[in-house]
Formats: structure tokens, sequence, C-alpha cells
């Protein structure tokens, strides 16, 4: 891609965050806590793109991470006084070490066996976190000293979707990415075209969950109160997923657009239609699914509204 | 015959290799001449794809060895394989549908050239095939003979050294079949080694200085097309023995 164009998308990327970055002094609470956490669907959405996108291993258990992360920073905030941010690297290595430990094995395994396996492995992760006891306060679940953090966690969550789009626009506009998009397409081929395939699938893999880590690390010290399942939610999984395909998986400004319409999507209905907002979020994934079967990023490319591929 | 070791690209030996109770390859032997166009050929179910699995990496021989450049080969992993310089193309083309022609081509790895001299390569191949106007399109969009061109330069991004073409000509007309062709000996000419596994006998006899025939997962016979023509034991492995008497 021209020079001009990575420059262009930069120049919004640093205009969206200014405007984010802004915000938080005007907005109320309810409207800055809803930024907060359409920021945070964004770094799911993103992250879970890396691996299951991008790399085509869809992964129905990407929730492990997260929750791995928030329980990191919320044992070393309560129990071990560490400062938040602190926490929040030491969740992203903790994770990272697990996804190496989870996807050596897990990697090897192929469309539906893995996707099962990850959803076998998050599961796995919570039982864990609701038995060990003495590391975890098991299901009565932990709570952090109270502060008020709307306002810090706030302006992490920007800083860490900051990140997490620049590292994947990078990686989505790389040769890296393109040999991810290899794997995905033909995995033999790409063996054949002297690939990694097991390197690149594990990189891909732990990448994909350190940013996951560090959001629920955030999101725990916004809430001040974690437990087993309520970080080890597998619909947060899901959201991932969705929020991914309804943009546009294996690309980069998919899963951005995603998250903030699928997030959007639910607070309108959940607030709209109380009683009735999971049917009305059900009909609007099937008609997404329907109609826009690649994505919004997919429906534009058909178009020939934005040009197929990363790399020109 | 073929000359001292200096003239053998990759030495063959006693290959063996069972799926269960099946002994697809079964102490195959053969020696690829460098700098040739060799043929590997034989009836269906002789071992022939096996063969050419083993010596790419994508199955590992039970025994037996491939020795390239003074290397034992076998049982190294594909990318591995490629890297070493040996590349190859599928029966059934297998280039990547949802990524761009020229994203194909970038995907090769093992290149230590920086971005710009890779884009400039893939680029020229494109250039070479005719494919040049196909650059952003999807692979998935191209028609089977372009897909084949694509599989083709995708091949050559690493400028290789051993060439495996898996049936070049299956599912080719003629027209792009002696385009392919072309390239293929304009490769030889300029000093790979080719190795073509096909089922069209044309393509075979008239393009492979050396021709090895497998049958029932070993080598049967051995040699330029104009005795491999007249061998009984080929024309017995392909039309069965004549009637005694």
């Amino acid at each position: 891609m021209a020079r001009h164009e990575h420059l262009r998308n930069l120049i919004l990327l640093g205009l969206l965050a200014l405007v984010l970055a802004a915000a938080p002094n005007q907005l109320s609470v309810y409207v800055r806590s809803f930024l907060l956490f359409t920021m945070m669907y964004v770094v799911l959405a993103l992250s879970w793109n890396i691996i299951s996108g991008f790399t085509g291993y869809t992964s129905f258990g990407h929730v492990a991470f997260y929750g791995i992360g928030a329980y990191a920073c919320a044992i070393l905030v309560a129990d071990y006084r560490w400062h938040w941010l602190a926490s929040l690297g030491a969740g992203a290595v903790v994770s990272a070490v697990v996804a190496v430990a989870i996807g050596y094995p897990v990697l090897r395994l192929k469309g539906p066996y893995f996707a099962i396996a990850m959803l076998g492995a998050a599961e796995g992760t919570r039982v864990v976190a609701t038995v060990w006891d003495s590391l975890t306060h098991g299901g009565l679940g932990i709570s952090l000293p109270s502060a008020d953090t709307s306002t810090p966690t706030y302006y992490a969550m920007l800083a860490l979707m900051v990140l997490t789009i620049v590292v994947c626009y990078v990686v989505g506009h790389s040769r890296f990415g393109i040999r991810l998009n290899a794997i995905r397409e033909d995995e033999g081929a790409a063996e054949a075209l002297g690939i990694d395939a097991t390197r690149y699938k594990l990189a891909a893999f732990v990448l994909s969950a350190v940013f996951p880590a560090v959001a629920g690390g955030i999101q725990a010290y916004k809430v001040l109160y974690i437990d087993p399942p309520g970080v080890f939610f597998v619909q947060i999984t899901i959201a991932m997923a969705l929020m991914s395909m309804l943009g546009g998986k294996g690309t980069v400004i998919g899963p951005i657009v995603g998250a903030a319409v699928l997030y959007t999507a639910q607070e309108l209905t959940w607030v709209n239609f109380p009683s009735a907002h999971l049917i009305a979020y059900g009909l609007f994934i099937i008609v997404i699914a329907r109609f826009m079967p690649r994505g919004l990023v997919g429906f534009a490319i058909d178009r020939g509204w934005v040009r197929k591929g990363m790399v020109h | 015959m073929v000359g001292g070791a200096d003239d053998i690209r990759l030495d063959v030996r006693e290959l063996h290799k069972a799926f269960g109770g099946v002994r697809a390859v079964d102490g195959c032997s053969f020696a690829v001449p460098r700098g040739k166009i060799s043929g590997l050929i034989g009836p269906n179910g002789s071992g022939k794809t096996t063969t050419f699995n083993l010596l790419t990496g994508v199955v590992t021989p039970d025994t037996g060895q491939v020795l390239y450049r003074g290397e034992d080969i076998a049982g190294l992993k594909p990318f591995q394989v490629f890297r070493r310089g040996i590349t190859r193309t599928f029966q059934v083309t297998r280039i990547f549908r949802e990524m761009t022609v020229f994203e194909n081509m970038l995907s090769v790895t093992g290149l230590d050239v920086p971005d710009r001299a890779a884009r400039a390569r893939a680029d020229e191949l494109l250039a070479l095939v005719n494919l040049t106007h196909l650059r952003t399109e999807y692979g998935g969009r191209l028609s089977y003979g372009q897909q084949k061109l694509l599989e083709f330069a995708r091949a050559l991004m690493t400028d290789p050294d051993l060439i495996l073409l898996d049936e070049p000509a299956a599912g080719v007309n003629r027209t792009l079949l002696q385009h392919l062709l072309d390239h293929i000996h304009r490769l030889q000419e300029s000093g790979k080694t080719i190795l073509i596994v096909e089922h069209d006998m044309n393509v075979i006899m008239n393009h492979c200085e050396r021709i090895f025939v497998m049958d029932y997962g070993v080598k049967i016979a051995e040699g330029p097309p104009a005795e491999i023509r007249r061998d009984e034991r080929v024309i017995e492995a392909y039309f069965g023995r004549r009637r005694q008497r």
C-alpha cells in the first residue's frame, strides 16, 4: 500500500484517539462507561481476529485470556498491593505463557476440533480459577480496594485500543500477516512454500492472547470486583467472534467497525427492549449473516468500495 | 547412464513407505540428473504421488534416503525442504483463494531479501506468466489455467534449484500447456533441475530426457523416452501382460 495511505490511516487513528481522549470530561458517567466498553470490545475483537481471522483458527475460548488478565490484576492489586498498571503487564506475560502452553498442543487441531478444544481450555481455566482457593479466593471472587478508577481505566483502555489497532495494522500489512493468511487458506500449500506453520500459528496465538489479558485487567480495575463466572463468561468469546465476523474478519478495520456497531446495537436493544433484547440481538445477527456473510467490509469489497487485499 | 555424483541432483535410495498394510512405496531408488528435465510415470496407484510426497516432506519415509546436495533430506518438514531450494506445484492447484494474486506471490518465505526486492521479483514473475493485469484480483476469481500459472510463478519466487511438478498438464488446455512447457524448458536452460510426475504420455515422452517408471511402489524401468516406449515391463504395467500364446 502506498505510503500516503498509511499516513492517512495514521492521522485518522490519531484524530479518533484525540476525540476519545478529550471526551470523558464532557460526558456522563454512563456514556463514558459505554465508550470504555466499546473500546474494550474493539481490543477483544481485533485480538480474536489475529488467530481466527488472519490465521483461520476459529477460537471459542478466547475469554480465557481475558479472564487470566482480570485475575492477574485483581490478585496482584488486592493481595500483593501492586500498582494496577504493573499488574496489567504481569497479566499480559502470564497470558502469553498460558497461550504457549495451550496453543502448542491445541493448534495441531483444525477447524471445529480446534474451536471445541479452545472452548474446553476456557472452561478449564474457569474451573481452575474457581477451585484454586488459596490464589483466587475461589467462587467468592475478589474485591479490589475501592477507589475512583473510572477516569484512569478509561485512558488505559484508550491507550490499549490504540496500541492494539497499530499492532494489528502493522501485522495485517506485513509479510508476516500474509503468511498467516496463507496458513488460513491452505496450510499444506503454505508449508510447501517454506512457511513454518507451527511457529507462525503459535506467534499469532500468543499475540492474540496478550491484548485481551490487558483488557481484562483494566476491566477488573474498573469494576473493582471479579468472580469466575463473570470474567470467564462464554458470551465474551462469542461477542469477540461475532463482532469480528460482522465487521469482516481477516481485515483490520472490520473488527473495529464490528465491535462498535454490535456493542452499540446490543446496548440499544438492551435499553429499549429490556425483556426482548436477546431476540432483537439475535435477529440482527441473522440478518447480517444472511446478507453480508463476509461482514461489512467484505460487503464493501465485493462492491468495489474497498480495495481487495491488504498488501498492494 | 547418468555419470558421476556431480551430475545427480536428487539421489533417492531405497525409499519405503507403508500405510497400514499397503506398501505404497516399496524400495524405490532413482537418481534425478542435474540440469535436466526428468519424468516420473506409472499407472494409477503405482506410488508416484507418495514418492513425490516423500521427496517434499509431506510424508515421512519408513526407511530410505533422499540425498540432495550431500544431505539426507528424507524426514524433513515441507518448509525445511523448500528452504533448501526445492519447490513444488500440486496436482490440483493450491493457490490461496481469498488472497490477491500479488499476496499469493509474497506469501512465499525463505527469501532473504528486503520487502522491496521481493515485490519487484513478484511483479517480474507475474509479468512472465502474463498475470500482471490480475495482480489485485483474488486468487479464487482466476480461471483454472490462470491459477495453474500463478502457482507456477509462486513456486519460482525463491529462485529454486530443483522444481517438482505434479501433473502440470492436468486440467490445462493445449495452448496453456505449451506456454507452461516453454517456461519449463527455459528454466532447464538456465540450469534448473526439473522432475515431472505426469499422466500425459505426450508431455513425458516429448519433454523429458530421462524417465523413471514406477509400478507397485518400485521403479521398474529407467531410461530415455525412446527406450521406455519399447520397454516390455512398462507396456505390461500399463496395458497388462500379453496373453500367452
